[in-house]
């Protein structure tokens, strides 16, 4: 075979035994509690039209998607995401449902160029679920149960972290400082890179005592359980980051409530996608991933890109990296094992159509013998 | 940069021993059993920690600009100070619209600092001694880390402009951070006392 056709390209892969058993069980592991909590499965298209995920990633994150153009000139890209094509769905096909609309899948996602180094796939399939118009506390706090709960059915709850935090925290303190966006979004990697000593001289620089400087040097390391939330509040002068830090308390207190204190953990220092998200944001970490394994949180502007605007909050799990975990670990709920198939034998091949027919009819699993087997 | 992080470390109480380190072996523990420390090539620190196969890493912020690691950055340790800087003979003048030629062992902090001026450069990656290239003409000027300017002065040439100072940071793997936070904490405290009473 010539070797353009036998070589795969980079980033790509083939699964296949145990583990794509695996992760077809993981997957429908994932499904059936959403299923349990009413959430209707929906399937978007893999290709689309570039400008709908640049609207609904934000350019940069959208820019790494597999891009080409229509017949008619017009950009096309394999689908990047699965959040940016349900919130157009419930603006346009479901704007007459009733609301909130509840939606959840299990798709393949793909990047031309990934993240960092550790992420070398480019294609990936994300399982999450939507929750579209219902605004509140109740809907978030439904979503990270749910998160919870898929977690636990996974065998993974030992050793998962999810971390909330929420945007108005870095927000309101931006604000406070008077940032430009060029500042801001130095002090948000600053934040983000989790460099103490980074922000101490950046906010030197600005040569700005007092509280919202004290609390921005020290948001990189105020991660905790219950009394991370105290240590902040104790610095902070702005309505808005005292608003966000009131929604965490509140959601801080229906965790305890819940019995999950042991898996989440308020992380101030989680200042990543900003410009996407709009109040709660989480991320969940897995022992034995070099990386997150999935994330979500509330994004009320999106919706607002397709005509309508509603609040939405929802999260996707990485199933690769998920699958990959269990495969070590051994642990998977049903690890994805198959009973033997029983060999069909005989000597006419109708004798053995038949023996295996019936067979399968008892719900048995087959391997038929062909000839020379 | 080995040696002294190593000391730094011991100064915050994780102790490597001396046959350990005189050992040919990549991997060895410390006295107290508590950590493992392996050594790499400082460009794969970032990709070992990015991967999380190791949690923490020491690395200078060079390697981590060239890279564009994704890994946090809590500590700055102070050592291994030095200056990405581009370099040119001395007295060398550029030609006013020709196309500048740059050797390098960082194409891509080398592009971004030329891309941002708005100068078309074409980028020569080399993996060493690259004060060779302008002497031989193969480069009009060089991007490299600058210690004390010694090998430059010797090659004839002198630095230009600055592009980032450097420093030796820990690093750490994002999920490391998250699910062994209490021992993360411990070692970025533990390491930052000890920095700020070098200072």
């Amino acid at each position: 075979m010539p070797e353009s056709l036998s070589k795969i390209p980079g980033g790509m892969r083939y699964h296949f035994g145990r583990e794509a058993r695996l992760r077809r069980a993981v997957e429908g592991a994932a499904l059936a509690v959403f299923d349990g909590w009413g959430y209707e499965e929906i399937a978007t298209p893999a290709v689309d039209y570039y400008a709908l995920f640049e609207r609904g990633m934000g350019r940069d994150e959208a820019s790494r998607a597999f891009r080409f153009t229509d017949a008619d000139g017009r950009l096309l890209a394999l689908r990047p995401d699965v959040t940016s094509s349900v919130a157009r769905a419930a603006a346009t096909l479901f704007a007459a449902a009733a609301r909130p609309l509840r939606f959840c899948y299990a798709e393949s996602v793909f990047r031309q160029r990934p993240r960092s180094h550790a992420e070398w796939k480019r294609q990936g399939r994300q399982v999450g679920c939507e929750l579209i118009g219902a605004g509140g506390p109740a809907p978030d706090l439904e979503v990270l149960a749910i998160a919870a709960e898929v977690l636990e059915r996974l065998g993974l709850r030992a050793r998962c972290r999810v971390t909330v935090n929420h945007v108005g925290v870095f927000n309101g303190l931006a604000g406070q400082l008077g940032l430009d966006d060029e500042a801001r979004e130095q002090l948000r990697r600053l934040v983000d890179a989790r460099d103490a000593g980074g922000l101490e001289d950046l906010l030197a620089r600005r040569a700005e005592g007092g509280p919202p400087s004290a609390l921005a040097a020290r948001l990189s390391r105020l991660s905790g359980k219950r009394e991370a939330l105290a240590a902040a509040r104790a610095l902070v002068s702005n309505e808005r980051t005292s608003a966000a830090l009131a929604a965490l308390e509140q959601v801080w207190e229906t965790v305890e409530a819940l019995g999950l204190a042991d898996l989440f953990e308020v992380d101030l220092g989680d200042v990543a996608g900003l410009d996407y998200y709009t109040g709660l944001i989480f991320k969940i970490y897995v022992g034995g991933a070099g990386s997150r394994v999935g994330g979500g949180g509330r994004y009320d502007e999106l919706t607002a890109n397709f005509g309508r605007r509603e609040p939405a909050v929802g999260f996707v799990l990485d199933l690769d990296a998920i699958t990959e975990v269990l495969a070590r670990a051994d642990s998977a709920p049903e690890n994805g094992e198959t009973t033997p198939a029983a060999a069909v034998e005989g000597e006419s091949l109708s004798g053995r159509l038949l023996e295996a027919k019936g067979r399968r009819a008892r719900g048995e699993r087959v391997r038929l013998a062909l000839r020379g087997e | 940069m080995q040696a002294e992080a190593l000391e730094l470390l011991m100064g915050a109480g994780v102790r490597v021993s001396a046959e350990a380190l005189a050992s040919r072996r990549l991997a060895v523990e410390d006295e107290g059993g508590g950590y493992r420390f392996i050594f790499v090539k400082p460009a794969d620190v970032p990709v070992y920690v990015e991967h999380g196969i190791a949690d923490c890493g020491v690395v200078g912020r060079d390697v981590l600009l060239e890279t564009e690691a994704d890994v946090l950055q809590p500590l700055d340790l102070q050592i291994a100070r030095c200056r990405l800087a581009v370099a040119a003979p001395e007295g060398a003048r550029r030609a006013p619209s020709g196309m500048l030629h740059v050797a390098t062992k960082y194409p891509r902090v080398a592009a971004a600092h030329f891309g941002a001026r708005g100068v078309p450069v074409e980028i020569i990656g080399l993996s060493g001694s690259v004060e060779l290239a302008p002497v031989l003409g193969l480069a009009d000027c060089i991007v490299d880390l600058v210690e004390t300017g010694r090998t430059l002065a010797e090659n004839g040439l002198v630095v230009v402009e600055t592009i980032a100072e450097s420093t030796a940071r820990l690093v750490v793997n994002r999920a490391s951070y998250q699910l062994k936070a209490s021992a993360v904490a411990e070692l970025v405290n533990a390491l930052s006392e000890v920095v700020k009473r070098g200072c």
